[in-house]
């Protein structure tokens, strides 16, 4: 019997779409499912403070008609709360069977996954971090350049961090800085020595964010809208490639099929799941399948078709957030400006550890979300912060991803369930940020609020990866080079589950390129196979 | 328990099937039409025709709120007595309980047909070793029934008549009346009798008008006085056909009311009736008026001025949605001066859940007064001046009042817990 189609592949996101070119640009046909959640709320057109200062109805898409930022409340990050985002995250758990046991366990099941709501923060591994990688690191460069020119990215300028990203060659300008961070970035350059001598270096972000347009998305105006979702599609989201990928006949696409299994009969492979739409159980047949469902989701399908129940280990980046304050610019009017990073920076920490981080405008993030952590009565707090905040600004910070402790298990009725905590290291090593930071924005003209330091739960970076990671010799349990699973031959798997590393850096355009290199080397194989 | 009840789809009779449906009950009406609402089983019935009925065999409870209210004819008032009669021997034969709901008005010697008749059916009943409910002036739900025709009055006339001498009724709420009978219904231990249900104190009909106008209608009416017996005078000239066609016959035998005892009655229930005031309010319940005051006294904290209708439906919504539905409780004087919640904070709470509910809307009243255009100027600075001396100044000024209602925290600090220590938490 035939199979229905060459490749089914299972996700929509960016690891999906970057595996699918390759693929249907040679001709193979190619079957897309996903959880086909769409969006309900549209963010605002307006830039954001002109809809806070005019809109009546800007609850709808702060808050949301059924209350959605409130229902949140408990939730590890603003984006969570964002009602034209919550179609995003809603139903993962439930319908993949992943139970996270005090670890957050975040994913999607939107057409386009989680790069409907991401920071569209971008890197690319250096060949250190790539020595755990079982190819060479210059395998992956050409997929850098690809993805970066497809997807559109920006921050290109001859800075401190130029190296780190190593993505200036593919990049568009930066989007224009906003005053505060101005000043920072010129007082960098005034005590740039100082500051790397102590292993602090600071540059602009590299953004999945436009500067300049692009086919039919606009480049960012500025309007700050970007937590709330960009109407311009400045913002990359995986959804902008799924046109291209339509134009080809041999690409298919069925919307709202959540894979639960696969099964093999007769030398080729049967997805099988259920459509949201209707209820009903199907099963598709393919030649190979691509599991591009998000680390947590094909891990699960994975584990449950080699019947593993043994634990895998699981990356996750521990994560910070904290407070700077500006003095010199206290009293700033409020402005339009960029949403996402403006200014990144690396740092070295004890044991060789590098941490990473970003800072960004505060003006997009509603007040409520810093008036909890003031420690002052409600009516208060909100006076202090309307003087303070328009001269501050928010930043994150992340550690390596082998400094958690976490693992995924298969249950015996299917579920996923993970749980992890950090490492005994995390907290000195955390102190020793906060202090350094402390010291490091001080000799920059800002002051790291005092108790803002704040050190996030386990799996709150939404950043997982490496449960199912490529090796030159892959146990079970684990892919080869070309993302195979071993034991499970033709399924392939080019999410982050697949990654042997997860440094501090933004992963998902290594996810990207890593998917694009495996896309193209299956599409030889078989191409090659064709013309025997 | 299965209660077959006539007059199911009248003014009492649909908050009784609704409020008892939802507590498990299962209803069969006995009416003349098949109710609206599919999912309660009917059986038909016509008062006016007598005929016999035939009740469902494991009939638990019978309850009789059927009236022929049209007084048209005399006649009829044996229709109905014969009718009452003929059910009553029914429910007895299946052993079922049976209620009847009479009237304030019921005497032997009524001056109304419609008393009258209801004392007699009053006999047939006790005599049987059924119950008896004698509600007083039934308000409040649904306009229906006497109450819809004074609230459309209200509605209509603006001047609207204070009698002199004020005839006195004693209100309550349909939704208070409705759990009255269920509770007879479900106790074994409540005695066959006759049981009146009712504000214990009387209420001057006048007071009764002027709440209606206050909080059902929310406008302003004003009182012209009208003695009594000009009202009596016209009844008498205009004949009994005008007289009831004009709804005169009813505003007579609210002159002659006789006054209830009702407390025993009420406290042997275990029923404690709504305050007029909350009845009023259109939602039926003090809960609602409550959330509404609650969030005004929340978001004017917040804000430092009074916000809008629309914000605080919103805040009475997600608590309706999302939380118990209920108000905290909170002290009279903090909502009547929401300054003084800056002396609330954790410690205060004697109950934790009471604690943590406060905060939870307190964080919902902050989400919720950010995300409008006075939002953006009070959190964002909108509109506001900037610059460096006036943030400075207000940031002082925050820092200097807190410092100051913490000291006052300290020192108040037994009295706000007293004060707090009967707030309910979530339930």
């Amino acid at each position: 019997m035939i199979p229905e189609f060459d490749v089914i592949i299972v996700g929509s996101g960016p690891a999906g779409v970057s595996v699918a070119f390759p693929l249907v640009e040679v001709g193979l046909r190619v079957l897309m499912v996903d959880g086909g959640k769409q969006p309900g709320v549209l963010p605002p057109e307006a830039d954001f403070l002109s809809a806070r200062t005019n809109d009546s109805e800007q609850w709808k898409w702060i808050i949301g008609e059924n209350f959605h930022a409130l229902k949140m409340g408990d939730t590890v990050s603003p984006k969570l709360r964002v009602p034209a985002h919550a179609y995003v995250f809603e139903g993962f758990e439930a319908r993949n069977q992943v139970i996270g046991e005090n670890f957050i366990s975040v994913g999607s099941l939107a057409t386009g996954g989680l790069s409907n709501a991401w920071g569209c923060g971008v890197a690319s591994f250096s060949s250190s971090e790539m020595t755990a990688f079982p190819f060479p690191a210059s395998e992956l460069s050409i997929s850098y350049a690809k993805i970066s020119k497809r997807i559109g990215i920006s921050g290109a300028v001859a800075d401190d961090m130029s190296d780190y990203f190593g993505l200036d060659e593919y990049s568009q300008p930066p989007i224009p800085m906003d005053e505060l961070h101005k000043r920072l970035s010129q007082q960098y350059s005034n005590r740039r020595e100082k500051l790397n001598s102590q292993g602090f270096k600071l540059g602009r972000s590299r953004v999945a964010a436009l500067s300049e347009d692009m086919s039919d998305r606009l480049a960012c105006n500025l309007s700050g809208n970007c937590l709330w979702g960009c109407r311009r599609r400045s913002m990359y989201s995986a959804t902008d490639d799924l046109p291209n990928l339509r134009k080809h006949e041999n690409f298919s696409e069925l919307s709202g099929f959540i894979v639960d299994g696969l099964t093999r009969h007769d030398g080729h492979w049967s997805a099988e799941g259920q459509t949201t739409f209707d209820g009903e159980r199907r099963s598709i047949t393919a030649s190979k399948i691509v599991l591009a469902a998000g680390t947590l989701a094909t891990t699960r399908i994975a584990l449950k078709t080699l019947n593993h129940r043994h634990a895998v280990p699981l990356l996750s980046c521990p994560t910070a957030a904290f407070l700077l304050w500006l003095p010199r610019l206290l009293g700033s009017p409020r402005m339009h400006g960029f949403g996402l990073g403006q200014l990144s920076f690396s740092m070295a920490l004890n044991n060789n550890i590098t941490a990473f981080g970003s800072t960004f405008a505060t003006t997009g993030i509603p007040i409520s979300e810093f008036v909890r952590h003031v420690p002052m009565s409600r009516r208060y707090g909100i006076d202090l912060l309307r003087g303070l905040l328009s001269s501050c600004v928010v930043g994150n910070f992340f550690l390596p991803g082998h400094l958690t402790a976490a693992e995924a298990r298969l249950k015996e009725d299917g579920s996923l369930v993970v749980s992890g905590s950090y490492k005994h290291e995390v907290k000195p090593l955390m102190d020793e940020a906060s202090r350094k930071l402390r010291k490091a924005y001080w000799a920059l003209g800002a002051m790291l609020l005092p108790g803002s330091f704040t050190v996030g739960r386990p799996g709150s970076d939404i950043h997982y990866a490496g449960t199912l990671p490529m090796r030159k010799m892959p146990a079970i349990g684990e892919t080869s080079q070309l993302g195979e699973v071993s034991g499970l031959d033709e399924v392939y798997v080019v999410d982050g589950a697949c990654l042997p590393v997860l440094p501090e850096k933004s992963h998902t355009l290594t996810i990207m390129a890593n998917a694009d290199r495996i896309g193209k080397l299956i599409a030889m194989k078989l191409h090659g196979d064709r013309y025997k | 328990m299965k209660i077959v009840v006539t007059g199911a789809t009248g003014y009492v009779g649909t908050r009784l099937v609704d409020i008892g449906g939802a507590r498990g009950h299962v209803f069969v009406a006995a009416s003349r039409r098949a109710p609206i609402n599919h999912a309660i089983f009917w059986i038909p019935f016509d008062i006016s025709v007598a005929n016999h009925i035939k009740l469902p065999s494991d009939t638990d409870v019978v309850v009789h709120l059927a009236a022929n209210i049209a007084h048209t004819n005399c006649l009829e008032e044996e229709c109905e007595v014969d009718a009452a009669k003929k059910i009553i021997n029914s429910a007895k034969e299946m052993g079922a309980k049976f209620i009847f709901v009479s009237s304030q008005t019921a005497r032997a010697d009524a001056p109304t047909a419609y008393g009258r008749t209801k004392w007699r059916i009053e006999q047939e009943v006790l005599l049987a070793g059924g119950w008896v409910v004698r509600p007083g002036q039934v308000y409040g739900g649904k306009l229906r029934g006497l109450f819809g025709m004074l609230v459309k009055i209200v509605q209509r006339l603006p001047l609207l008549p204070a009698f002199v001498p004020a005839p006195k009724v004693q209100p309550i709420h349909v939704d208070d009346l409705a759990e009255g009978l269920l509770r007879i219904a479900e106790r074994g231990d409540v005695l066959s009798g006759v049981y009146c249900l009712a504000a214990p104190e009387p209420v001057s009909f006048s007071r009764f008008l002027g709440e209606i106008a206050k909080s059902r209608l929310r406008c302003l009416r004003g009182f012209v006085p009208v003695p009594v017996v000009v009202i009596n005078a016209l009844a008498q000239a205009l004949g009994p056909s005008l007289r009831t066609r004009l709804g005169l016959e009813r505003l007579r035998s609210l002159f002659d009311l006789p006054a209830m005892a009702t407390a025993t009655d009420l406290k042997q229930l275990g029923i404690t009736l709504r305050p007029l005031r909350s009845g009023m309010h259109p939602s039926g319940n003090h809960r609602r008026r409550g959330l509404f005051q609650e969030g005004l006294a929340l978001f004017t904290y917040v804000l430092k001025e009074p916000t809008g209708s629309a914000v605080l439906r919103r805040y009475v919504r997600v608590i309706e949605s999302l939380r118990s539905g209920r108000p905290l409780g909170l002290p009279h004087a903090i909502m009547k001066y929401p300054i003084l919640m800056s002396l609330i904070d954790e410690a205060v709470w004697a109950d934790k859940s009471a604690g943590t509910e406060f905060s939870w809307r307190l964080d919902a009243v902050t989400v919720l007064a950010e995300a409008t255009p006075s939002g953006a100027s009070r959190f964002l600075g909108m509109g506001r001046e900037h610059g460096v001396l006036s943030s400075l100044l207000s940031m002082a000024n925050a820092v200097v009042w807190e410092v100051c209602w913490r000291i006052l925290r300290t020192i108040l600090l037994p009295l706000t817990r007293l004060a707090l220590a009967h707030t309910r938490g979530a339930e």
